[in-house]
């Protein structure tokens, strides 16, 4: 009887600190990584061949490479860093613009794949046989057998799971942590953001892979062999069955799903008697009970059964900073000395007038058709200058090629006498250049709150280093932050909807959440597409105003718009392409009386 | 503009009404309480700025975006809501913008495809017929679609929709992305020999000058709704006109003094 | 040397039962979009299905069409019961592929659990064995050739010439477009799942026959040199599945006989990464 406890507590430790190191890459970072089982079995065959005596002993009956038998707690520091490192070569496979089902196939190949040769490769680690009598941990001080040891063992495990899930929690719950979410809900959006994504996919698969080879490390030890049955790619499955069913972006409901998943099955079949039906079918219907499971929920109730939870921010600063309404215009920017500016370091000033972002002869085909055909045009300082033209003129192309988004075929973009043209998104982003898109591109899983919070720039907070910190390292910031954000919304007047998800506002307002979140980022250079689609009027007034007051700070923005009026009121110069080029540029009213100009409206 | 006379097949015109359409993406709707009609043998043209919903009107009018409240009929039937593949079943022919062709397929398979309700004793004499319409095409009949240049993609996506000898022509943008030239080919040719078969032709474009040259009747679009209507030349004699394409109230006095602009 | 020409001969079999099989979900991908990564578990449970016939005293040879039938019954259900509802509903494609590894532990489990863990085999007569030099072949494993080329050859007739099967390939290219022409494209997506259906319960009982001995989780290696060939030939694309097949089969046969046996799959593997990192869409595939 207490053997059984006993290893129901170190079965239940170890699948609950597999399933965190899963939720952590999946659930946190969207990285579906279907070869995550691997991870698993490298930390359980490094703690074994780091516990083991060499091959030569035993009457050499099995073959491995290592046998440096080790003591505790090596093995299993081995294992995490075994972990660990197998994600590198993984984060090459993971970072391709591939379809997500696609690169899922790969990965799920690729662990099938490790499986075979493991299998079939003999020297390496025992191949088909796998690794037996591995030494249980200390067990030159202690019985292994004993009960006292066993329930040590069982204690030490769930302990450890304990332990990676506050470890966890306290990273997760960060900034770093929301920058994971907000790679996981648009890559593309974080990455204009500023956001490194190769790195931060890295440290995702890195973490959950290091987590993921201590769960196989603290196995071994207690079973004391591991053969490639044991890592199987059902078992990844029964993995991700577990994280999605216990709750996707929990690290609560991740360790719910492990308890109810892997855990709850060993335990269900327990209470059938041993002859039911004939061998093998309890094996086989808890395989097929996984597949239900996983098919039911996903189809009524995907979140899981412990969501991921709203983080409520809104109010958390209310020491930092006076009544919002006193606070100028300029804290909008964080530039200037307010209070509740976050430092992010001063931005290089320009005499109004002076050319900031220019491209030169700047073009992009898509087979064949010249969607912008050798465009020369100057961005000033203090200006809001305005882009218009019919459809396929070719105003948002340019746009995202000022971006970074979208590489240009010909032609060059300098940026204050910095030619910029091979700078990837983020790198624009970090330097000051930021855009905002056409179709809805908030982040649907964040709090409006959290949404502004993710592009402020230079937190502290927002790294491994500093979100493994703690509050005390990043809190501070993060308060004057939420002061911020919240003033940000304020101004707009949608104080009320700092808390609730950006998925769930009308689109209107999404749109205005992306501009805001535009502004954290405390740009130089501004590039609006079309920001105006679908805002009230009014609103759309409000809006144009304050762009108008960022740029007599010094702002450079540039905005495509089909709406004209918002132009004649807002922006000049106005910028007018057609087919490609340059038409004119002018004031609004000057284009109207501009004989090409309304041509190219008329004729398209 | 000259069209050959030929000895033109004629079709069964059937008018579509549209009756105060609403229709998007769900969410806010692109389309606004829409009216418009077309009769058979008349060239009805959509015109309006970026942004005004032409395309997505057209939609909803084959089925392919759902109509929020509002009718649609065809002749008598009320086709509202009906899947698009109903739609082109009594007569509708549809030229999309985009994606307008199966570029995997040849000119011949396209052609054939359009034909696809034919009973097949018919499809040999329909694709000559349209190859009659559009001879470039009867060059290319094994070439794949997808390599046809942009004015050459057009004529098949139209020869495809004509393949069914449709009752009404409906045709999203059909000169974008094409040379002036051959974009006033395929509407002063092409779309005027549609109409003339008895077609009822409903036409988007943002060419307005060149589309309102081959228009009986021209509807005016702007944030979905349809601003103004009537006959082209009328339209263009009206200030508003220009107005609702480049956005503000006023429009420039001639001798080139700008007219203070509005401001909304 | 001859043992390089017989590992030909068994190429050339490898690379029919995998020709079938690729094909048939190539076809499935074209028109829905959607990797069934549980296609390998309907062909073992239509494999099953044979065996429970050919037990039975019926033909091995008959007893596949028992297979096909089995394999139409299921991809309907799974393309009208399962994928359908999850893609109407917007699921992303990595959902899809957790639902369609659900299908999978149901379908292949369950089959276990119905048939017993045991592997099994098929009772059928090899024939007589035909030789040219070291170019060996049984009669069963040219019947096997034979049956694989009729079947291309009638996919190949029937998406090039008939109506149905240019309908399938419009639908494939341009559902919209296709539906704007008149054609009931759910109606043409059912029957590309039943034909794909029958080429998948076919070669579920074909793989049986060249494995010898099977059992419920056999084919999920095979899985993986399916999807090798259709990522090489091109997702979507049957001639490409077919070339997929042929490059495939005979590739991990020959690299068994002249390197290693053991790992004569990794070639399949290393195939497949190299495609999905270089040019996704395939040999025959668009340019994307």
């Amino acid at each position: 009887m207490s053997y059984y406890l006993t290893t129901l507590l170190v079965y239940g430790g170890v699948d609950v600190i597999a399933c965190l190191g899963l939720s952590q890459q999946f659930g946190i970072a969207g990285v579906t990584n279907f070869a995550f089982i691997i991870f698993q079995a490298a930390g359980a065959y490094a703690a074994a061949v780091l516990s083991l005596p060499p091959d030569s002993a035993n009457g050499a009956f099995q073959t491995y490479v290592g046998g440096w038998q080790l003591p505790f707690p090596l093995p299993w520091l081995g294992a995490a860093v075994a972990g660990g490192l197998l994600a590198l070569p993984f984060s090459i496979l993971v970072g391709r613009r591939l379809r997500g089902d696609f690169a899922a196939v790969g990965l799920l190949v690729t662990a099938v794949m490790v499986n075979l040769l493991v299998t079939n490769y003999r020297p390496f680690l025992n191949g088909d046989a796998g690794l037996a009598l591995v030494p249980a941990p200390l067990s030159n001080h202690f019985d292994p057998l004993s009960t006292r040891y066993q329930w040590g063992y069982g204690a030490v495990a769930v302990l450890l799971a304990l332990l990676v899930y506050l470890f966890l929690r306290r990273v997760t719950e960060s900034p770093w942590g929301r920058t994971l979410r907000a790679m996981r809900e648009d890559d593309v959006v974080a990455d204009s953001l500023g956001k490194n994504l190769r790195s931060l996919r890295t440290s995702a698969l890195v973490l959950g892979g290091a987590i993921a080879g201590l769960s196989g490390g603290v196995l071994v030890g207690f079973i004391s062999l591991w053969d490639p049955a044991a890592w199987s790619f059902a078992e990844s499955i029964v993995l991700f069955a577990a994280v999605i069913i216990g709750g996707l972006g929990n690290h609560t409901g991740a360790a719910l799903g492990a308890i109810v998943v892997p855990l709850g099955f060993l335990e269900a079949t327990r209470y059938i008697p041993t002859n039911f039906g004939r061998p093998g079918l309890v094996p086989a219907l808890q395989w097929v009970a996984v597949g239900v499971l996983i098919v039911l929920f996903l189809w009524f109730r995907p979140q899981g059964i412990l969501p991921e939870r709203r983080r409520r921010l809104a109010g958390l600063a209310e020491a930092a900073t006076p009544a919002p309404a006193a606070v100028p215009a300029v804290a909008l920017t964080g530039r200037g000395g307010s209070a509740a500016a976050v430092a992010t370091g001063p931005r290089p000033s320009a005499r109004s007038g002076e050319v900031v972002l220019e491209a030169r002869g700047l073009g992009r085909s898509f087979d064949g058709v010249r969607a912008v055909d050798g465009v020369d045009v100057a961005f000033a300082a203090g200006q809001l200058t305005g882009l218009i033209g019919p459809n396929g003129a070719g105003k948002s192309t340019l746009l995202a090629m000022l971006a970074g988004t979208l590489p240009p075929t010909e032609g060059s973009i300098v940026y204050r006498g910095r030619d910029i043209t091979r700078l990837p998104a983020y790198r624009r982003a970090r330097l000051g250049i930021v855009r905002t898109f056409q179709l809805a591109s908030e982040f649907r899983r964040l709090t409006v709150l959290e949404n502004l919070l993710t592009a402020i720039p230079g937190q502290r907070g927002d790294s491994f280093t500093g979100a493994l910190l703690g509050r005390r390292y990043w809190g501070a910031q993060e308060k004057a932050a939420i002061a911020r954000a919240e003033a940000t919304l304020d101004r707009f007047g949608l104080a009320e909807l700092a808390d609730l998800y950006a998925g769930e506002l009308s689109g209107g307002q999404r749109r205005l959440v992306e501009i805001m979140r535009a502004l954290m980022t405390d740009p130089d250079v501004l590039l609006l597409d079309e920001p105006m689609a679908g805002v009230h009027p009014l609103l759309a007034h409000q809006i144009g105003t304050l762009l108008l007051q960022l740029c007599a700070d010094g702002m450079t923005i540039v905005m495509v718009e089909h709406e004209l009026g918002i132009m004649d009121e807002f922006a000049d110069p106005v910028v007018v392409m057609a087919e490609g080029r340059v038409l004119a540029e002018g004031t609004m009213a000057s284009l109207r009386s501009h004989a090409e100009v309304v041509e190219a409206y008329l004729v398209g | 503009m000259s069209v050959e006379s030929r000895a033109l097949p004629r079709v069964e015109g059937l008018p579509l009404h549209a009756r105060g359409v609403t229709a998007g993406y769900g969410g806010d709707p692109i389309v606004r309480d829409v009216s418009l009609s077309v009769e058979p043998g008349e060239v009805v043209s959509i015109v309006g700025a970026n942004g005004s919903g032409k395309s997505t009107l057209l939609k909803s009018l084959v089925g392919i975006v759902r109509i929020e409240s509002g009718s649609v009929h065809v002749g008598d039937r009320d086709v509202t809501g009906w899947a698009p593949e109903d739609i082109a079943r009594i007569g509708v022919g549809y030229v999309p913008q985009v994606d307008d062709v199966f570029a995997p397929l040849t000119v011949q398979e396209n052609l054939e495809m359009g034909g696809y309700l034919l009973p097949s004793s018919q499809v040999r004499g329909r694709v000559e017929f349209v190859v009659g319409v559009f001879p470039r095409l009867g060059e290319m009949l094994r070439r794949r679609a997808g390599k046809l240049s942009g004015g050459e993609r057009k004529m098949l996506a139209m020869g495809r929709a004509l393949m069914l000898e449709p009752s009404v022509v409906v045709l999203d943008e059909p000169t974008a992305n094409l040379a002036p030239a051959i974009a006033h080919s395929v509407l002063g040719e092409h779309v005027v020999t549609l109409a003339r078969t008895g077609a009822s032709v409903l036409i988007v474009e943002q060419r307005a000058k060149a589309v309102l040259e081959i228009s009986d009747r021209t509807y005016v679009l702007a944030g979905g709704e349809v601003r103004m209507q009537g006959a082209p030349a009328e339209l263009q004699a009206s200030d508003e006109f220009v107005a609702s394409f480049l956005g503000g109230t006023r429009i420039a006095v001639p001798d080139g003094t700008a007219a203070t602009p509005g401001s909304r | 040397m001859s043992v390089f020409v017989s590992s030909i001969a068994f190429g050339l079999v490898a690379a029919s039962v995998l020709a079938i099989a690729s094909v048939g979900f190539t076809l499935q991908f074209a028109v829905t979009n959607v990797l069934n990564l549980a296609f390998a578990a309907v062909m073992t449970a239509s494999a099953f299905v044979a065996y429970w016939f050919n037990e039975r005293g019926v033909s091995i040879w008959i007893a596949t069409l028992a297979a096909a039938a089995t394999g139409v019954v299921l991809s309907v259900f799974l393309n009208r019961a399962v994928y359908g509802p999850f893609r109407r509903r917007r699921t992303t494609p990595i959902g899809i592929v957790i639902v369609a590894l659900g299908m999978t532990l149901i379908i292949e489990f369950g089959t276990q659990a119905i048939a017993g863990p045991t592997n099994v085999s098929y009772r059928m007569s090899q024939g007589r064995t035909l030789a040219l030099g070291s170019f060996r072949l049984t009669l069963a494993e040219l019947a096997i050739i034979l049956l694989s080329v009729v079947l291309m050859l009638a996919v190949h007739v029937l998406i090039r010439f008939t109506r149905l099967g240019k309908a399938m390939r419009a639908t494939a290219s341009n559902e919209n477009l296709a539906r704007n022409s008149g054609i009931r494209t759910e109606r043409i997506v059912t029957i590309t799942w039943v034909i794909s259906g029958a080429l998948c319960g076919i070669a579920g009982a074909v793989f049986g026959m060249d494995a010898g001995t099977f059992g419920a989780t056999s084919t999920d290696l095979f899985l993986v040199l399916i999807l090798a060939a259709v990522f090489l030939g091109g997702p979507g694309e049957p001639y490409g599945a077919m070339l997929g097949a042929l490059v495939i089969g005979l590739g991990t046969e020959i690299s068994a006989a002249v390197f290693v046996s053991d790992y004569k799959d990794v070639i399949a593997f290393v195939v497949l990464l190299a495609m999905l990192a270089v040019r996704p869409t395939g040999l025959l595939g668009a340019r994307t």
